[in-house]
């Protein structure tokens, strides 16, 4: 029993967790970005799996990460303008329009593998490069070191920059703090002189570019192939972690390493034959107790308060 | 309104139409031909015809579990946790009670299944009732963890010990008969039409139906006229889930006849957009369940016989749903139009 244990905890388990909880990490930035305008993006997952398949696609006939990261950021943000004109122009329910993205990019992606890239299921190739990795070749003589350090992929390290950069955004910038007002109350920010409709546009845009970010490095940093319905939910666990730090970046990057721990450990427990579903449901049974328990206080406090005046 | 509502329909099938159309003719078929084959694979014949039919039943109830629970305006997007619970819950009813008569084994799995959903569905309810809590994230999350507590309950406790994770086979005496063989269409389309009827004298006929929508439309109104508002949220939900349990109960028991892990590919989404695209008028959501099962059913058709991805028709459906939701699109045009003249 504990040498099983000692499989599934090990020093090695630092690593899966970083690499397993960055694509939920992307996911999740994308969605702070316009919660913080009050903009629930459910579409994520949709805007990840195009960025996926573009960036496999780009990557494949031009040989250059680079260009495959452009065309994937690219085409994130062409979507994410979809979104906004069908919301803010059309006033579209942004909840229907997020679906219906998803389901457009499910059969989109699935119809241009197939006359694309000629497969259906799945694309692989040699051809396909990669984001670059770092190697840092002082962990050499390591074991545990490199496993530690070394060896990631480059959106790893990026990804964890991103979240204090978003965070500094967000809480110390005024761009930030208008961002916020608008999420916040948008007729106090319209009086104020903020153009709502603008600020929210161009944070659906900037949402895009993350969201592109996010499926280049599901298909070229966290693997290196194209599949169908390869996000397989992790835009839903970026939305997840977003609502489990509250928009925060910080705390919902805390969430995002809750949910790379149970799934690193849940693969390990299931290859052991041992039921992985229980671990694999503490995230999502963890988020919903923190919304409540902080909803539950906010509603008895108010009470108190309201009680207090009569 | 009524009108212009009715036309704004229209228009936009036609433009996701003719935008399917397009591509069809861009990728050198005839759009036609892709056509005709479509219809015929959702109509002709017992097996196409059959084969819309099953894909409508659980459509329809999934699209009225949304419905249902918006009228208490609460957005239960947990509709596919609910039908993987009430799966289960009938698989494990349908094994375990082997031996009762064909007229109390069917009845007490649809029950037990309808439990199962309405009890799950309560907790986002409850929580949002007493809370506050948004219960779209709830929702979100309870799905995953809905579909974990079926995986493992399958994987293990009531596994039928073979390489695929999947219950024993039911009983014959807890099985929906089929009605158009050889398609996989069962009288569980009567159950539905059934919850259909009566979901609607539910709302908009009976005292409760009238107490839902006004905690719905006016909470507070509900509230000050002596309605529990707290209560009716919570009850909704658990109809709402309880439809969501007899749409999984009736997949396992008239379609599969065991349950499959991870057996459905998102169905209570696609009955959520139905009800979305109907904006929850339970008239309607017949009519969009309908359209949407037709148009999955021709799409295997189309495929085989002009080898044009099925795919496409996914991506078609989304595109209607997309215009459709852009109230403005083409009413604003006409309006400008209108001052034109």
């Amino acid at each position: 029993m504990f040498d099983d244990l000692s499989l599934v905890f090990n020093y090695t388990l630092v690593h899966a967790t970083l690499r397993a909880s960055t694509p939920i990490l992307y996911a999740t930035l994308t969605c702070i970005l316009t919660q913080q305008a009050d903009i629930l993006n459910i579409g994520v997952e949709g805007i990840m799996l195009c960025g996926a398949f573009m960036a496999v696609t780009v990557s494949y006939f031009s040989g250059s990460w680079l260009l495959a990261l452009a065309a994937a950021v690219l085409v994130g943000t062409a979507i994410s303008a979809v979104m906004a004109v069908a919301h803010l122009r059309y006033k579209a329910d942004i909840f229907v329009v997020g679906m219906a993205i998803n389901m457009l990019a499910l059969a989109v992606t699935r119809f241009l593998l197939q006359k694309v890239l000629g497969t259906s299921g799945s694309f692989y190739d040699k051809a396909i490069v990669p984001l670059p990795r770092i190697h840092l070749a002082f962990t050499d003589g390591n074991e545990i070191l490199r496993s530690l350090f070394s060896d990631y992929s480059l959106f790893e390290p990026l990804g964890i920059v991103f979240v204090f950069l978003l965070w500094w955004l967000l809480y110390r910038t005024v761009w930030g703090l208008r961002l916020r007002s608008v999420g916040l109350n948008p007729l106090a920010a319209e009086t104020a002189g903020i153009p709502v409709f603008r600020k929210k546009f161009e944070v659906m845009l900037y949402s895009g570019v993350v969201g592109g970010m996010a499926g280049a490095y599901l298909s070229l940093g966290y693997s290196r192939l194209f599949a169908e319905n390869m996000t397989n939910g992790r835009g839903f666990m970026g939305v997840a972690a977003m609502f489990f730090g509250g928009g925060d970046p910080i705390r919902s990057w805390i969430g995002c390493l809750i949910f790379g721990f149970t799934d690193s450990v849940g693969s390990r427990l299931q290859s052991l034959g041992l039921p992985p579903q229980f671990i694999l449901m503490i995230p999502y049974v963890a988020t919903i107790a923190v919304l409540a328990l902080a909803l539950a206080r906010k509603t008895a406090n108010e009470r108190r308060a309201r009680s207090a005046l009569k | 309104m009524r009108r212009s509502a009715v036309f704004n329909t229209v228009a936009t099938i036609a433009v996701s139409l003719l935008f399917g159309a397009a591509v069809v003719a861009f990728m050198g078929h005839s759009p036609l031909e892709a056509y005709r084959e479509l219809l015929k694979g959702a109509f002709w014949g017992r097996f196409n015809f059959g084969g819309t039919l099953e894909r409508f039943v659980p459509l329809l109830l999934t699209a009225l579990a949304f419905a249902v629970s918006s009228k208490v305006a609460v957005f239960n997007v947990g509709v596919e946790g609910e039908l993987y619970l009430g799966a289960i819950a009938a698989a494990w009813v349908g094994v375990a009670a082997a031996g009762l008569p064909m007229v109390f084994h069917i009845p007490l799995c649809l029950v037990v299944a309808m439990i199962a959903g309405s009890l799950w569905a309560a907790i986002p309810g409850a929580l949002k009732a007493c809370w506050r809590v948004n219960e779209v994230c709830v929702t979100i999350l309870a799905n995953y963890v809905a579909i974990y507590i079926t995986s493992y309950l399958v994987g293990y406790p009531l596994s039928a010990g073979t390489g695929v994770p999947q219950t024993k086979a039911l009983t014959a005496t807890a099985r929906l008969a089929r009605i158009l063989p050889p398609s996989r269409a069962n009288v569980g389309l009567f159950i539905a039409l059934a919850a259909l009827l009566f979901t609607w004298w539910l709302v908009h006929r009976s005292t409760w139906g009238y107490r839902m929508r006004a905690v719905g439309d006016n909470p507070g109104y509900a509230e000050h006229v002596g309605i529990r508002a707290r209560s009716t949220m919570i009850w909704g939900m658990m109809i709402s889930g309880a439809l969501g349990g007899l749409a999984g109960a009736i997949e396992v028991m008239g379609i599969y006849g065991y349950f499959l892990d991870n057996f459905s590919p998102g169905i209570a989404f696609d009955g959520m957009l139905a009800a979305l695209i109907a904006r929850n008028d339970i008239r309607l959501v017949p009519l969009l369940a309908f359209f949407l099962a037709a148009l999955k059913a021709g799409a295997l058709g189309m495929e085989r016989f002009t080898g044009i991805p099925k795919s496409l028709v996914d991506a078609i459906i989304a595109m209607f749903i997309l215009l459709a939701a852009m109230e403005g699109l083409f009413l604003l045009r006409r309006r400008a139009k209108g001052k034109e003249a």
